[in-house]
């Protein structure tokens, strides 16, 4: 209880004061006198206030609310008290004693800084890199797009699995021949940028993709499950889409700029990488849920323009919908647009089409079917 | 001399109270996806800070979270323009040089690879930057005996001098890199004060070669036995030579850490007449490096082990139902992830602060005395630090220590 003796430091210099602290007969301050300090000092209780989070347990240090150009309002001036019963009082009787004092203004500059760093940070993410990778994209020399695409193939191969480079590819002069056949009756009536290279990959999968520079890579089990080589010539020409339209190596350019933004502002604690993944995922989702519409759009043209029959790309979002059991993924996760829609979107084109004629024939589809059987 | 009245210091932070800050708020952290982080860091300095005792008197942390989210954000005004712009404009000229590995020549390969350096080098100079605000940030936030330590602003002296000390370094094989350490020390150690007394690095950049001794014998060791081994068609000459060069350069490296850091603080003085004695042993950072770390491994290796059982029956249980869903592969790594690996990694974090960190910090400051310690009587205080940017740039190019 008070008085006690303590120690001073009186914020002008490092030296210490020996003191006796009272309370003043006025009941709201507290003396503080010693030999060293004059004149005495007479804090208000109200204003007093502890260090907080501080690993001393047998002490407690105090100041004061004052007004100083600190990083908070607080006297420079400290009062260390080692006395237990006084540190007592102190916890009982003052409860804002670890009160945390914020100027006026705090939260309006707050404010200010946050709204100016998230309009920056939405500027970069949504318009200045997209804006940057879509020039960029524009400029980008073929040549070395297509050696890019060929990398990152060859990245995706051994991801599946592949042991070695190549060993997943799956060829016969027949199926070739199929396929070859099927991208020609696609692309003849179009005006082509990117001569289109087409692999199929020995995996169950139930998908397709088109990397930068014209490669595209078909799975085993996209081609296993169609029941019709209209199926296959659907997803074909979507992927034929995103080659055309350089949504690879758009996709690819906006990813890296806005991945590294996105790492920089959720900084280096723990589980920070996961969380800017899933960040980037959600963002491109949003990109490539676009890109696919598209895409999707530009398939229907060109299935129309070959006189091939859309009904079969529509089988194949019935078939994509059936192996999810109807699980949709929600649409900010997904890349891709609910497929449900787009199957009636195919479905309606189909029903305005009139001459169409089959892409492959019964021979040829089979020998497509049976390209990554071994010929041993 | 002036030696009469030297002054031990001594450290008082406990494992339990530490643990159980550390823990908490990085869980806080993770919640609030990374916002919690600011307070985190400052929490954790006010309790390391205060546990550093001189006569009774306690360090002092005065830094808020607050002052480090604004700080942030204006990193990021700064930054993510810059940032932003150049890494794609890079990966756009690395991009371009991207060659087909099978048919590239030499040429397009080396070429290739600059490219791909070439974005490091961009952010370098605002990693040293950040590297010297940190620093001051710390110094600024810092108080003892109610009086402010302080340290001038000189953030690009430091990254001019860095990048010419550590090419320099780096060009004569890291044989000159204790006259880079030694210099850029100085760089900052004359630019600090303590309230109005100016802190000045004494001693000679070359005396931390005797010191150095072991970490190059080390690598001696280490290239001298892959070469003869490799020479001599000798797999166990090789396997010996680079275990002991290891193991050598290892030990060689703390000791090196550790006794330069002594030479550097024994030879600093504050205000002209107040200087440091500092001992600490290698032996003894050793052991808590290697301690500690069983430690650590044990507890989360424990741990993990019994997480993993659970989720395999769990995983089996679902799998064996028949019915399996695709999307399942999808979403149950996430779901381990989430709700196993990063708290096992907060966890593994908040150990290694307790069972590692600490212990050393704690030997360190316990072998650490001030001499001539009355003349700190005569330090009078200094003005409030303003235009510090409170680890804004360190905290968003990912730069700092453990605290």
């Amino acid at each position: 209880m008070l008085p006690f003796q303590a120690h001073f430091y009186d914020g002008l210099t490092a030296g210490r004061h020996d003191v006796h602290v009272a309370l003043n007969s006025d009941r709201v301050h507290l003396d503080i006198s010693g030999d060293t300090l004059s004149p005495a000092l007479h804090w208000p209780l109200q204003d007093l206030r502890a260090l907080k989070g501080s690993a001393d347990r047998d002490g407690l240090t105090l100041t004061r609310v004052a007004e100083t150009d600190d990083e908070a309002p607080r006297d420079p001036a400290r009062l260390v008290i080692t006395d237990p019963a006084a540190i007592d009082w102190f916890h009982k009787t003052r409860p804002s004693l670890f009160k945390t004092d914020l100027r006026s203004g705090t939260f309006r500059k707050i404010a200010t800084y946050a709204g100016a760093a998230v309009v920056a940070v939405l500027m970069m993410l949504f318009v200045i890199l997209p804006a940057l990778a879509n020039s960029l994209a524009k400029i980008l020399p073929i040549e070395r797009e297509i050696a890019f695409g060929r990398h990152v193939t060859a990245q995706m191969e051994r991801f599946m699995g592949a042991s070695e480079l190549g060993g997943l590819r799956c060829s016969s002069p027949e199926g070739d021949a199929a396929i070859a056949k099927m991208l020609t009756r696609l692309t003849e009536n179009h005006d082509m940028h990117y001569d289109v290279e087409i692999h199929v990959f020995d995996h169950p999968m139930l998908n397709a993709f088109a990397a930068p520079g014209g490669q595209v890579v078909m799975m085993r089990g996209l081609i296993e499950e169609a029941e019709r080589a209209e199926e296959v010539a659907g997803v074909l020409a979507h992927e034929i889409a995103h080659v055309e339209n350089r949504d690879a190596t758009r996709h690819a350019l906006r990813a890296t700029g806005s991945a590294g933004l996105l790492t920089m502002l959720i900084g280096d604690f723990t589980g920070a990488a996961a969380i800017a993944l899933i960040g980037e995922h959600m963002l491109s989702a949003s990109y490539t849920r676009e890109a696919e519409g598209i895409a999707d759009e530009f398939a229907l043209e060109m299935l129309a323009n070959a006189d091939v029959d859309s009904n079969g790309f529509a089988r194949f979002f019935d078939e994509l919908g059936e192996h999810t059991h109807g699980v949709e993924i929600p649409s900010y996760l997904s890349t891709h647009p609910a497929t449900g829609d787009r199957a009636d979107k195919a479905r309606a084109f189909a029903a305005q089409q009139s001459d169409t004629r089959p892409i492959l024939n019964e021979t040829e589809w089979q020998a497509m079917r049976s390209i990554c059987d071994k010929s041993d | 001399m002036n030696t009469h009245s030297s002054a031990p210091l001594s450290y008082h932070g406990e494992k339990g109270p530490l643990f159980s800050l550390a823990f908490k708020t990085a869980l806080l952290t993770l919640i609030t996806l990374g916002i919690y982080r600011f307070w985190q860091k400052t929490r954790i300095r006010k309790y390391i800070w205060s546990s550093i005792d001189m006569g009774g008197d306690r360090l002092e942390y005065t830094g808020t979270g607050l002052e480090k989210l604004l700080g942030f954000f204006i990193a990021v005004l700064f930054l993510a323009v810059y940032l932003g712009a150049i890494q794609m404009g890079l990966f756009y000229f690395g991009f371009s040089m991207m060659v087909d590995p099978q048919t590239a020549s030499y040429e397009e390969m080396i070429g290739y690879l600059i490219a791909i350096y070439a974005s490091f080098f961009a952010v370098l100079p605002f990693l040293l930057f950040a590297v010297y605000r940190a620093r001051r940030y710390k110094m600024a936030r810092t108080r003892f005996r109610g009086i402010r330590f302080g340290m001038d602003n000189g953030a690009w002296g430091y990254v001019g001098r860095a990048l010419l000390y550590w090419l320099l370094s780096i060009l004569t094989l890291f044989i000159l890199s204790p006259l880079a350490m030694f210099k850029l020390e100085k760089y900052m150690a004359d630019r600090s004060y303590y309230g109005s007394g100016r802190i000045e690095q004494g001693g000679k950049w070359t005396a931390l070669y005797k010191y150095a001794l072991h970490m190059f014998i080390g690598i001696v060791l280490l290239a001298g036995g892959a070469g003869a081994g490799a020479a001599l068609q000798n797999e166990a000459l090789m396997i010996i030579g680079m275990v002991v060069g290891y193991i050598w350069f290892f030990v060689g490296i703390t000791y090196f850490q550790i006794r330069s850091f002594a030479y550097l603080m024994e030879n600093k003085t504050l205000n002209g007449e107040i200087g440091f004695t500092c001992e600490p042993k290698t032996g003894t950072v050793i052991k808590h490096y290697i301690v500690g770390g069983l430690i650590v491994g044990l507890i989360i290796g424990v741990i993990a082990a019994i997480l993993g059982a659970g989720v395999s029956i769990i995983a089996g249980a679902m799998l064996s139902g028949g019915n399996v869903d695709p999307m399942m592969f999808t979403i149950l790594p996430i779901i381990i992830g989430v709700v196993i690996y990063l708290p096992l990694l907060v966890l593994a974090q908040a150990l290694a602060l307790v069972f590692i960190t600490q212990p050393i910090i704690a030997h360190i400051v316990e072998t650490t005395a001030v001499t001539n310690a009355d003349a700190l009587n005569r330090i009078t205080q200094r003005e409030t630090e303003r235009g510090v940017d409170a680890d804004g740039f360190a905290d968003a190019l990912d730069v700092g220590g453990a605290i």
